[in-house]
């Protein structure tokens, strides 16, 4: 069985570099106007699953369903965790080795999975990803159990905008690698495979190393964010790194657009940020985003990333078509 | 000699698809391999390509044993082959599936590719340059931007030709390259062979159609696996068993 995604092509892009530099900047004084702590928290925690969902998202473009990603994400938080409380490791060293643990484990599972496609490697990953929760259960006398961890020491102490800073940091550089990649050679390859992977065996491209590499770079990043988490909140529990939590991943990336780099973005920001800010309304919040997915699911084949695309890319053409009218 | 199968065989379980086989390819030759539906041709491109391993037997490809390769590692040392199902990447362009089939020549490392060095924009330069030469020559230049699940059948078969010569083959296998074709599809993808072919690059053809069988060298008829029957085209034709297992006994004409 053959595992298919609807790619675009390289040309669908959202917006020019002079954006992401202006959003970059924005960012970079909005703290600056936001008293509130807790919009803060929102948006820190924003920032941590963009990274979460886009390396999700990598190893989507693979061709592969890695239905263990929110499980890295839990081997990062752990292992860095443990090492900072039990170990007394600096933070700055335990994160490191929280993503390299990650990254590790998935280069391992990573090599006898690159065997399998499409369903099977989704039902070996999801029996991975419940072994990992079972292990957190299993070790409660290091991981606290289903109880979770809590006293893990923190990066930057209690306030809020330190760390608003330091994700924002993270986050851009890790998107602006993971971009790189996907934009060239490797990338290629992965969407190569992804389509056809007898074809890319026939040109030379070695299918294992390449999902392996998927697998290993997925991994580090989301082991990257599942470790800098725990230092921000400080208290861990299985709960965020189950089965579920992998799905919330799946359907934000299908909702903002499985083709498109920036659709996990826009997914986390409709149906976690946005919910988030609702909080108010919190009752009908599930209702609302039950209606964002299936809104989605049936109208926009291509996420609404996709959508924004194909409507700039239809101004774009009207644009063209005013101009060399005007021109003649 | 180019390629060597000593002895080739291939049970599925208990299924002889192909059965001690044996044949050879002289660097330049334009070999077919012929034969009914079912014969085993492209079990025979599977084993060669390492698809499938082999039940039985030895693949010797220009001084080196390929019996135990994988499909990247034929393609490596210079195989390139086209498939008669998905012959493409059908969510790129024409363009993005010839420079996505030059993984090999030149080859980058995925550290070049994320620092955008000096080295892999040159590499990708000289990439879309080869493709493009690669395009005009098999004539598809004018859909290079078509994607490749919007063209029209007989364009496919030839991309997936201009795929295949991204490896820098030395030998080339063509699984049916004008399989279900018009007949102007079918001059498109005679033209494109016939270039391919004064480039000095070995091809071995499975076919049906007898226009695409004439140009060959050499034919060699396979008929239950096993070889029944080797030469030019105008005396396998007159083979009384390639006959009889084409037309059936009471129907030799």
């Amino acid at each position: 069985m053959k595992w298919k995604l609807p790619y675009l092509s390289n040309k669908g892009k959202i917006a020019k570099p002079g954006f992401w530099v202006g959003l970059l900047i924005i960012l970079a004084v909005l703290p600056l106007f936001i008293k509130s702590p807790y919009l803060i928290h929102i948006i820190n925690m924003t920032f941590i699953y963009i990274l979460v969902t886009v390396s999700f998202r990598t190893i989507l473009t693979s061709g592969q369903l890695p239905l263990a990603h929110a499980g890295f994400m839990g081997i990062g938080a752990y292992i860095s965790a443990i090492a900072a409380k039990t170990f007394g490791v600096s933070p700055w060293l335990s994160i490191p080795l929280g993503a390299l643990v990650a990254m590790g484990v998935g280069i391992l599972i990573g090599y006898p999975f690159a065997r399998l496609r499409a369903v099977y490697y989704a039902m070996i990953s999801l029996f991975f990803g419940m072994l990992i929760i079972s292990g957190v259960k299993a070790f409660a006398k290091w991981t606290g159990g289903a109880a979770g961890l809590t006293g893990i020491p923190p990066l930057f102490g209690f306030n809020k905008v330190p760390y608003y800073y330091f994700f924002l940091g993270l986050t851009a550089v890790s998107l602006l690698i993971l971009y790189r990649l996907e934009s060239s050679r490797p990338g290629l390859n992965w969407k190569a495979i992804a389509q056809s992977y007898m074809v890319a065996a026939s040109v030379g491209i070695n299918e294992a190393r390449y999902r392996i590499i998927a697998s290993a770079i997925g991994c580090l990043f989301a082991g990257i964010a599942g470790a800098t988490y725990a230092h921000y909140s400080t208290v861990v529990g299985p709960t965020s790194f189950s089965f579920m939590a992998t799905i919330m991943l799946l359907i934000y990336v299908v909702v903002g657009g499985v083709g498109n780099f920036t659709g996990p973005i826009v997914g986390i920001f409709l149906l976690m940020t946005v919910p988030e800010l609702l909080r108010g309304f919190r009752e009908y919040v599930p209702y609302i985003s039950a209606a964002i997915v299936l809104i989605v699911v049936f109208l926009m084949p291509k996420g609404v990333a996709g959508l924004v695309n194909s409507f700039l890319s239809w101004l774009a053409e009207l644009w063209k078509k005013r101009r060399t009218r005007d021109a003649s | 000699m180019l390629l060597e199968l000593d002895k080739v065989s291939k049970h599925f379980r208990g299924l002889v698809a192909v059965d001690n086989f044996d044949m050879s390819v002289d660097a330049g030759e334009l070999v077919g391999l012929i034969g009914p539906n079912g014969a085993g041709k492209s079990t025979v491109f599977n084993l060669i390509t390492g698809v499938w391993p082999l039940t039985k037997g030895k693949i010797i490809f220009d001084g080196t044993d390929i019996t135990d390769k994988r499909p990247h590692e034929v393609a490596e040392l210079g195989i390139g082959r086209t498939f008669q199902l998905n012959p493409l990447f059908s969510d790129f362009t024409v363009l993005q599936n010839v420079v996505a089939s030059f993984h090999l020549h030149p080859k980058s490392s995925v550290l070049g590719a994320l620092f955008n060095t000096a080295t892999y924009r040159r590499n990708e330069a000289s990439i879309k340059e080869q493709s493009l030469e690669i395009l005009n020559l098999l004539g598809l230049d004018k859909v290079k931007d078509e994607f490749g699940k919007h063209l029209p059948h007989g364009h496919r078969l030839v991309l997936g030709i201009a795929r295949a010569l991204a490896v820098k083959p030395k030998l080339l296998l063509l699984d049916e390259p004008t399989r279900g074709m018009s007949l102007e599809e079918i001059d498109l993808a005679l033209g494109a062979i016939e270039r391919v072919c004064q480039q000095g690059v070995t091809i071995v053809l499975v076919e049906h159609n007898m226009e695409v069988i004439d140009f060959c060298d050499r034919v060699v008829v396979i008929n239950f696996g096993r070889k029944i029957a080797e030469g030019s085209v105008d005396r396998v034709r007159k083979n009384e068993e390639v006959i009889k297992a084409y037309l059936g006994d009471s129907n030799a004409d």
